[in-house]
């Protein structure tokens, strides 16, 4: 395919590399130049002596990765047994174990950590009962631990989801052909099976390490602040946007992320393990003896009730009147709801302008870009694709600190507001940190679109612009929607930005009030309940999104057929 | 419907980065032709049709429609509709909305683009399925709304790209017979690209045969088969023998001997070593010794290798000497034919035979 140069091809593209400097790389350009400059401006590296001098942020350094190598470790323990099982015995409970891999990811780690408090904390249900019926408690809330439990539950999905792709995409002839040589059990499993879902594992794992290790909402909830994100926080807002050692944690957040996500891609590159071939089969499925249909019964049961701990705590604490220092709350009461409903519209509100208004601008963006990229042959276009995915690498916290200092003198066009006192700024972190997913949803969805399709409509007369129009928009429409609704839900719940970006509770979108309230034990009740309504949005766009997708499958399947 | 329109490639070249793809073409088509670019996949037919449509672009070369130099004009204000091989139905489309697509963009009014539209579908005899969508059709279907489609606007030229291809044998042939008498119908300059010899050899008024980016021949399907100009052509045309010669003077020498060149072969130019070819069914095989017949054949032994049986004719393998020929016998009922290792003699006008350069 050759297509003539575009001139309004070209002008949108610098249209959007422009928008992605400005409000991408320039503010963590200003957050990695910070960390490396004198205040007279020289070039130095005494401030990463300082930071390493400083007790407190070795310990931070050393808390973060215990903590995301331990999230890594227990995510690897539960997911990896749960993909295997799934590909391998026939369970009549699938639609259970799917469940599992999806209902963490529509509650926020820090929505959750409140009433993980209640229940598993020093005083909560778990270890009341345990107390008075065993005589002992175990410390699963305290401190590192907390984080870790809560994050676990909160991220074990990515690596199950990965691990059971990988799984179900190897063909079967390789295990049989290395049953064939003589190879069975366990030794099958680490040496043939393992291997070739290892890539996937490795996907998942990085991603899970990552988010984790940038995590600010959770510790900072679970009122954990000697790990990095909290510490570039409180640096930033108590110290002030002078201090020096705030930029340096942003550094060495942003290096561990690009160095975990090039890592693993290093590690994928020419790996594509999956050898099913055309007419293979997937792993064969072996039959669960009765007993081990029971023990499969109640493992997946236990999970299940483990990871639904989260949704169930926010649930009963959105209706909890009283709920200390006892198993269950000890009366009932609507009024949390009441107080959200009259306190925080404002919030929710706010919510939907800035996700709706990011969203938007994600799939404007998203198939602009993915039509450049596909279709037009305006040089360098690749790199529109490559800085937007940047924005997967950078963690929220920096993004947050380099606006608060890139912008900290912009005003609005035609006006005295600060641009950071506006709800503008909202829009634009979670437009630029959202992108990537409208983007890949966007790109996809144009990669279904025959080139013939769009050839079609110009012989007929149609311009560039009127096929884009007629043809190209209307059949990309449901990864559009799709794209919308991951960069909406997700936006919605974005916590680290947030925190950092309200400057006034009439701006705050309402995952800051979720956040606020549950500063305060009085704000448990309507944090919860606000935390409800959050969750019901994202399991409600997660759904339509998944039900979009499906829906698209089976038209093409219909076409193919 | 407006007046038939001349295409003309003249010298037209393009490279995809170091790939030469199309290698200096000049073809013209006539007005109300209906013509073929026949080639094997890769010669680059595909390339000179979406050239033709405005999707490819030249290094070189002008392309003239009606005689006016195209080059520059971008796809939709061509006027030149194209049938793809996959038809490319809009799926978000009914089947009346994709036909009435160019009409809308030329933005006529409401009831003409009705009126044409169900026009258009009656031609391709598909009326009452206007208001399905694409993936509620068969495969012949969708491939008349994507001839409506493009017949709708009323094109100068119409280009199909291997328009047969996607459907079965049977309905192949039919659909053939069709858009030759469609054609007919429209009087509109139709060029066609095809990699199926017999295709091309039943509809086409005159074929571009070619390989490798180049053109190798152009003509009426009887001068490609009677007249190859170079060994590419006579193999990819049909079957041939070919067998090594030398020219000297008006006669050349071969493994079966000394052959009297024609009056076609000897204008052709060729000398020195060169290729006789004959059709397999120019061939005639015979039983009995026939050397010395005077019947101007030229006759030689052999022995018969293999044979396959193929309804109207036997098609039989055979060594004459130094030579291997495949040789069509027609069958008779009742006629077991020859069998293979029995010994025959082949007979062979030189009249039939062709003279190639080798």
């Amino acid at each position: 395919m050759q297509q003539r140069f575009s001139w309004p091809a070209a002008l949108i593209a610098l249209a959007i590399a422009a928008f992605l400097i400005t409000f991408l790389i320039l503010p963590v350009l200003t957050v990695v130049k910070a960390a490396f400059t004198t205040p007279q401006g020289g070039v130095t590296l005494t401030h990463f002596v300082g930071f390493f001098q400083l007790s407190l942020m070795r310990e931070s350094f050393a808390n973060s990765l215990y903590v995301a190598g331990m999230t890594v470790l227990l995510s690897t323990l539960i997911a990896v047994p749960l993909a295997y099982f799934t590909v391998r015995f026939h369970f009549r409970g699938g639609i259970l174990i799917q469940t599992l891999g999806v209902l963490p990811l529509i509650m926020p780690a820090f929505v959750g950590a409140s009433a993980m408090q209640l229940l598993f904390g020093r005083s909560g249900s778990v270890n009341l009962i345990l107390n008075e019926w065993f005589g002992f408690t175990v410390p699963i809330m305290q401190g590192l631990n907390g984080v870790i439990f809560v994050e676990t539950l909160h991220y074990f999905p990515f690596i199950l989801l990965n691990v059971s792709v990988a799984l179900a995409n190897i063909d079967v002839a390789m295990e049989e052909s290395a049953q064939n040589l003589g190879s069975r059990g366990w030794r099958l499993f680490r040496k043939v099976v393992f291997p070739l879902a290892l890539p996937g594992y490795i996907a998942g794992a990085s991603l899970v390490f990552i988010k984790v290790f940038d995590d600010l909402g959770t510790p900072l909830v679970l009122n954990v602040t000697n790990m990095l994100a909290p510490q570039a926080y409180l640096r930033v807002t108590s110290i002030g946007l002078e201090d020096p050692v705030g930029y340096v944690i942003c550094v060495i957040l942003v290096i561990f992320s690009i160095a975990a996500m090039s890592g693993s891609m290093w590690f994928l590159k020419g790996r594509d393990f999956s050898t099913i071939q055309r007419g293979g089969q997937s792993l064969q499925k072996r039959k669960l003896t009765r007993l081990q249909e029971v023990f499969a019964w109640s493992w997946i049961g236990l999970m299940l009730l483990i990871v639904l701990s989260p949704h169930l705590g926010v649930l009963l604490l959105s209706f909890a009147k009283v709920w200390s220092f006892s198993v269950l709350p000890d009366a009932w009461t609507l009024d949390h709801y009441g107080v959200v409903l009259r306190d925080s519209t404002r919030m929710i509100i706010n919510t939907f302008i800035y996700c709706g208004a990011a969203a938007l601008i994600d799939v404007v963006l998203g198939t602009a870009i993915a039509y450049i990229v596909l279709r037009t042959t305006v040089p360098g276009r690749r790199w529109l694709d490559h800085m937007a995915t940047v924005a997967l690498a950078m963690p929220g916290v920096v993004l947050g600190i380099g606006y608060l200092r890139a912008f900290r003198d912009v005003t609005l066009p035609w006006s005295d507001t600060p641009l950071l006192a506006s709800g503008l700024i909202f829009i634009l972190a979670y437009a630029i940190r959202r992108l990537p997913y409208a983007l890949r949803s966007c790109t996809a969805a144009l990669q279904q679109v025959h080139i013939s399709m769009e050839e079609a409509a110009q012989t007929l007369g149609a311009s560039r612009r009127r096929t884009i129009m007629r043809i190209v928009v209307p059949l990309m429409a449901g990864g559009i929607m799709a794209g919308f609704l991951t960069s909406f839900i997700t936006a919605a719940v974005e916590i680290s930005e947030t925190i950092l970006l309200t400057t006034r509770e009439s701006l705050a979108p309402m995952s800051y009030g979720i956040y606020l309230y549950m500063q305060s034990i009085a704000g448990r009740g309507p944090g919860a309940a606000l935390g409800v309504i959050a969750v019901v949005m994202v399991a409600l766009g997660t759904y339509l999104s998944h039900r979009i997708i499906a829906s698209r499958d089976i038209s093409q399947r219909i076409k193919a057929a | 419907m407006s007046h038939p329109v001349r295409v003309e490639v003249r010298g037209i070249s393009l490279s995809f980065g170091t790939t030469r793809v199309l290698r200096d073409i000049d073809v013209t088509v006539e007005p109300g032709e209906f013509f073929a670019l026949l080639g094997p996949s890769g010669c680059g037919k595909s390339t000179l049709l979406r050239l033709i449509a405005g999707f490819n672009q030249a290094q070189s070369g002008q392309l003239l429609i009606d005689g006016e130099d195209v080059s520059a004009v971008p796809p939709w204000k061509r006027n030149v509709g194209m049938v793809f091989q996959s038809y490319a139905l809009w799926p978000h489309m009914t089947v009346a909305q994709n036909v009435a697509f160019g009409l809308e963009e030329r933005k006529l009014p409401r009831p003409e683009i009705d009126s044409r539209m169900r026009q258009a579908l009656e031609l391709v005899g598909l009326e009452g399925l206007a208001a399905r969508r694409p993936g509620q059709l068969s495969g012949g279907q969708q491939q008349r709304v994507a001839l409506a489609r493009t017949l709708a606007i009323e094109p100068r030229v119409l280009l199909l790209d291997e328009p047969l291809s996607n459907l079965d044998a049977k309905l192949r042939v039919h659909m053939r017979r069709e858009l030759l008498a469609m054609q007919r119908k429209l009087g509109i300059t139709t060029i066609f690209v095809t990699h199926d010899q017999e295709e091309a050899m039943t509809t086409a008024d005159r074929i571009a045969v070619m390989h490798e980016g180049v053109i190798q021949q152009v003509g009426s399907p009887v001068e490609l088969y009677d007249q190859p100009v170079n060994r590419f052509v006579a193999e990819f045309v049909g079957t041939i023998n070919l067998l090594p010669a030398q020219v000297s003077g008006n006669s050349a020498h071969c493994a079966l001997g000394e052959v009297k060149l024609s009056m076609a072969s000897l204008a052709s130019g060729v000398t020195g070593q060169a290729l006789l070819s004959l059709r397999p069914h120019s061939i005639t095989i015979e039983g009995t010794p026939r050397e010395g017949a005077a019947d101007g054949r030229l006759w030689h032994p052999g022995q018969v290798l293999e044979r396959e049986f193929l309804g109207k004719f036997i098609r039989y393998r055979v060594r004459a000497g130094e030579a291997e020929l495949i040789c069509d016998s027609a069958h008779h009922g009742g006629d077991a034919g020859h069998a293979v290792g029995s010994s025959i003699w082949v007979g062979m006008d030189p009249g039939d035979m062709g003279l190639l350069q080798n």
